[in-house]
């Protein structure tokens, strides 16, 4: 155990880089997304196509690192861990930022669902015999009403994690504490089928024909592992912008490595578990889904997975010393991100254009699916800045903080 | 201090320090004697006895069946089309999931620095090698020709005929065989400091000699410390992977294949988590009775039975959650044989395992939300019985239901286990009792030296060096701070 860091005379708060974080993040935001808008209005005219699958990818991608970080907090405290505290409040920020915001990110999905989904096309609806026993399921009201209430639960418990430990900040209950233990628990459960079952809304329906049962987990490994290289990402921004930098210990980074490695190796058996029985029983209704992304260009995406989500990340984080090294570990972060991204870009643009309005294959890659990754990514900035801002960036009395600040891997 | 209505109890929870994981005021030489004195009973205690004859004779009858069988052939067995798997592979298959607790709670727990494994992760490791040995019987009296067995290994031969390394049944060989391999050497090497010490304690020349052996010469040098503790670490992560591929590779035994109810992309992460719920289930039953009879409740604390009854209840969830998956998408693939199979679970003719599956493994586990029934050890352990019954069927209810009929009704079946399936089973826990008991009398139950590392004394040690005690954070933060009424940060 190492000698413990007075929290209390470090800068934690963002105070005016906040501010400015909202700012540029609310201008990203607007830029992006009108960029997007202008790009599909005059140059692609497509009647916004292209911008709902664009959107739908990005939305998927600000939530996942959202619902990450609410999976990592609920572990936290329900682990009663002890070496993460002094991160927590960021991973809380994340999580209470995204989620809040995806409330209103998914409204404008809602109306963009009859551009999406083919089952949402009323002549598919009632000509196909595959989707004719899952009508109720698969219907613009149940599956509007499911999103909606999906980003309200998640909302509502990623804010209350974030409300309940500022609150301990004032009043450094360890009651408070306890509250937070007993809740997640069952908070756990409620997330694990709200993320699978929106992952099959919101994804896997993208080709309704299509189906299998470890979808869900597959998501949920990109939202844990995504947050998680998030965390060192904005551990080491904050920390160079001269907040909380003595706390955040390299022992810190050092446990944020090993998870972000350990669920590399998760993501990659998912991944692999999927693929092989799929290949391997070789039923055309299930490999119809996995042939499209072994055919050109998908096929480069898919080998892009296997090496750059895979291979190069464990190769890279098996060490002790990238791990230990906050630049590198927070340059893998930035990385896996990318990485992140490019395996949802998989999940859902091989799907495009191949129902519905004019049946247009391709193009495999648009402009619009970037500029509306700055567009949400910027507005997902502003809002977690704006959760940051408002309260210190460590739980200041949380009765496990000297844990955390004292913490030392053995 | 601890007050003594403390002593035995370490359930209270108080964010601001950890609770203690060894009880009764225990000092590093209580654990030596109280471990040590496990095996070093003069006189072996009747009620091991009579436990050890009830379980040898299990064994002798598992003896019987196995000669009945090769003599005979696999005809004595249950198994016809269509369900040619029938028990052998059912309790293959629990006996590998049994044997998933010991390596999670070695490698996983210890990755993961979750102290209170040290009290229980002996016992369990060596619960698991006996639970992997049970299993690999099954699959070797189950090719017909046990002297063939050999023919499982790519082994160079004239006939230049090798298995096909495209089927997961030799992949299972690979996972099964390597999982046992390495979870022995990480068993025994953890068990070396133990030796040496019941070697040093040794009043027979026998014992010593013994024991000597095993403990390798074992003298607890720095350096002999410094090489253990790399190697551990380099086990664990070793041994992390294996306890994810082993029963992934067992599920893909069926999952590969396109039988309705068998093909689905969860199995691998399902079994695997079905694996450490049986396992866990099974360290309960074994350690609650152990505890007691042996005096070990202040190693073996509430805390870690509340702990292990939380991993049960977390991974029976996770096992739920499968199953309401499978059955979700049973019905939103729309492969009207996927969906028939699942209905034909829950209401056909095997309803009644499906219904043991489905209670024991989900709804039982339910009751660990209330901290009463978790400090409650008889409950607990009623609550174990019913999770290894579960597992059992839930194994039964996979292999059974999906073979005895699958897409052409003219093939449809049904599976009655004969006599010797069912004495084979019940022999299979004679062999491993028996392997259980001898364990208990002869080898250190707790690793001792790894529980001394998680005592307040080891950290008070560490403390005269001007590091601070383990768990006790709070006497360096102001005293009206630790009492929650000191000034915010925002006033600081």
């Amino acid at each position: 155990m190492r000698q413990m860091i007075d929290v209390f005379s470090e800068n934690v708060r963002l105070d005016e880089l906040g501010s400015r974080l909202i700012v540029r993040g609310l201008v990203l935001g607007v830029l992006g997304t009108g960029a997007a808008l202008a790009f599909s209005m005059l140059v692609r005219q497509d009647q916004f196509e292209r911008f709902a699958w664009a959107y739908l990818l990005n939305f998927a991608f600000v939530v996942s690192l959202g619902l990450g970080a609410l999976f990592w907090t609920l572990v936290q405290h329900v682990t009663r861990a002890g070496w993460s505290v002094v991160v927590r409040r960021l991973l809380e920020g994340v999580a209470a930022g995204t989620l809040t915001l995806a409330v209103v990110l998914v409204l404008p999905l809602l109306a963009m669902i009859p551009r999406l989904y083919f089952w949402a096309d009323p002549e598919t609806r009632a000509a196909d015999p595959l989707l004719a026993h899952k009508l109720d399921w698969l219907s613009y009201g149940a599956v509007s009403a499911r999103l909606v209430a999906y980003v309200l639960i998640w909302a509502a418990m990623a804010l209350w994690l974030h409300r309940t430990s500022v609150a301990q900040d004032e009043s450094g209950d360890p009651q408070l504490t306890l509250r937070l233990e007993r809740h997640s628990a069952w908070m756990l459960f409620v997330f694990a089928l709200t993320v699978t079952f929106a992952s099959f809304d919101l994804l896997m329906s993208l080709d309704a024909h299509w189906f299998s049962t470890i979808f869900g987990v597959y998501y949920f490994s990109g939202c844990a592992l995504g947050s998680m290289a998030l965390l060192a990402v904005l551990a080491f921004w904050v920390q160079r912008r001269g907040r909380i930098s003595h706390a955040i210990t390299v022992e810190h980074y050092h446990d944020i490595g090993k998870l972000t490695f350990g669920f590399v190796v998760f993501w990659a058996y998912i991944a692999f578990s999927q693929y092989m029985l799929i290949w391997y029983a070789n039923l055309p209704e299930e490999t119809a889904w996995m042939i499209r992304r072994q055919q050109a260009p998908w096929v480069w995406v898919s080998l892009v997975l296997i090496f750059g989500h895979f291979f190069v990340p464990f190769l890279g984080l098996l060490s002790r010393v990238p791990k230990r090294q906050p630049a590198v570990l927070a340059a893998f972060g930035v990385y896996l991100l990318a990485m992140h991204w490019i395996d949802l870009f998989w999940l859902v643009m091989p799907e495009f254009g191949r129902h519905g309005h004019g049946a247009h294959a391709g193009p495999w890659f648009s402009v619009i699916d970037l500029l509306l990754l700055i567009g949400l990514g910027g507005f997902a900035v502003a809002a977690v800045a704006h959760r940051l801002r408002g309260a210190a960036l460590v739980p200041l009395r949380d009765p496990r903080l000297p844990e955390s600040l004292t913490f030392e891997n053995a | 201090m601890a007050t003594t209505s403390e002593l035995m109890d370490n359930l209270a929870e108080d964010p601001r320090r950890r609770a203690p994981l060894v009880l009764g005021g225990a000092r590093f030489g209580d654990v030596t004697s109280s471990v040590c004195g496990v095996t070093e009973m003069p006189k072996t205690p009747r009620a091991w006895w009579i436990a050890f004859l009830v379980s040898v004779g299990m064994l002798g009858v598992l003896g019987a069946m196995l000669v009945y069988l090769i003599s005979t052939g696999v005809g004595v067995w249950g198994n016809n089309i269509p369900v040619a798997w029938g028990f052998p592979i059912v309790n293959f298959v629990f006996w590998v999931g049994i044997g998933h607790a010991g390596t999670l709670i070695s490698a996983v727990l210890f990755l993961f620095r979750q102290k209170w494994r040290t009290s229980i992760n002996r016992s369990a490791e060596a619960m698991t090698i006996f639970a992997v040995a049970c299993a690999g019987l099954f699959p070797a009296v189950h090719i017909g020709r046990v002297w063939f067995a050999y023919w499982l290994f790519p082994l160079p031969n004239q006939m230049a005929m090798w298995p096909n390394f495209r089927s997961p049944l030799l992949w299972d060989v690979f996972a099964v065989s390597t999982y046992a391999l390495v979870s022995t050497m990480f068993w025994y090497m953890g068990m070396i400091p133990d030796l040496a010490t019941l070697r040093d304690r040794a009043k027979s020349r026998a014992r010593q000699i013994a024991y000597g052996i095993f403990a390798m010469g074992w003298r607890g040098s720095n350096r002999h410390w410094l090489r253990f503790e790399r190697a551990y670490l380099l086990l664990a992560a070793l041994a992390t992977p294996l306890v994810l591929s082993v029963h992934s590779v067992v599920s893909f035994d069926f999952a590969v294949s396109i039988l309705p109810g068998w093909h689905t992309t969860i199995f691998p992460p399902y079994f695997v988590a079905g694996a450490i719920f049986s396992g866990f289930g099974m360290v309960l039953t074994l350690l609650l009775p152990c505890r007691k009879f042996f005096r070990l409740e202040h190693l073996v604390t509430p805390r870690h039975i509340e702990n292990m009854c939380k991993i049960l209840l977390a991974t029976g969830s996770m096992v739920g959650y499968s199953y309401v998956m499978e059955f979700f998408i049973a019905w939103y693939g729309g492969n009207a044989y996927e969906l028939f199979t699942f209905k034909n679970r829950a209401l056909g003719p095997y309803w009644w395992a499906y219904f043991i599956m489905f209670s024991c493994n989900v709804f039982v586990p339910q009751i660990f939300w209330s901290q009463r029934v978790r400090s409650s050890a008889l409950v607990v352990w009623i609550a174990s019985l019913f999770v290894n019954l579960g597992m059992w069927f839930e194994r039964f209810v996979i292999v059974v239901t999906s073979l005895s009929r699958d897409f052409l009704p003219s093939s449809w079946g049904y599976f009655s286990p004969t006599w010797v399936d069912i004495l084979t089973l019940a022999g299979s826990f004679g062999l491993f009792f028996t392997l259980f008991l001898l364990f208990l009398r002869f080898l250190p139950v707790v690793a001792m030296a790894e529980v001394k590392s998680v005592m307040p004394q080891a950290l008070h040690a560490a403390e005269k060096e001007g590091h601070r005690p383990f768990g006790d954070y709070w006497p360096d933060v102001p005293h009206d701070e630790r009492e929650g009424g000191g000034p915010s940060p925002q006033e600081a």
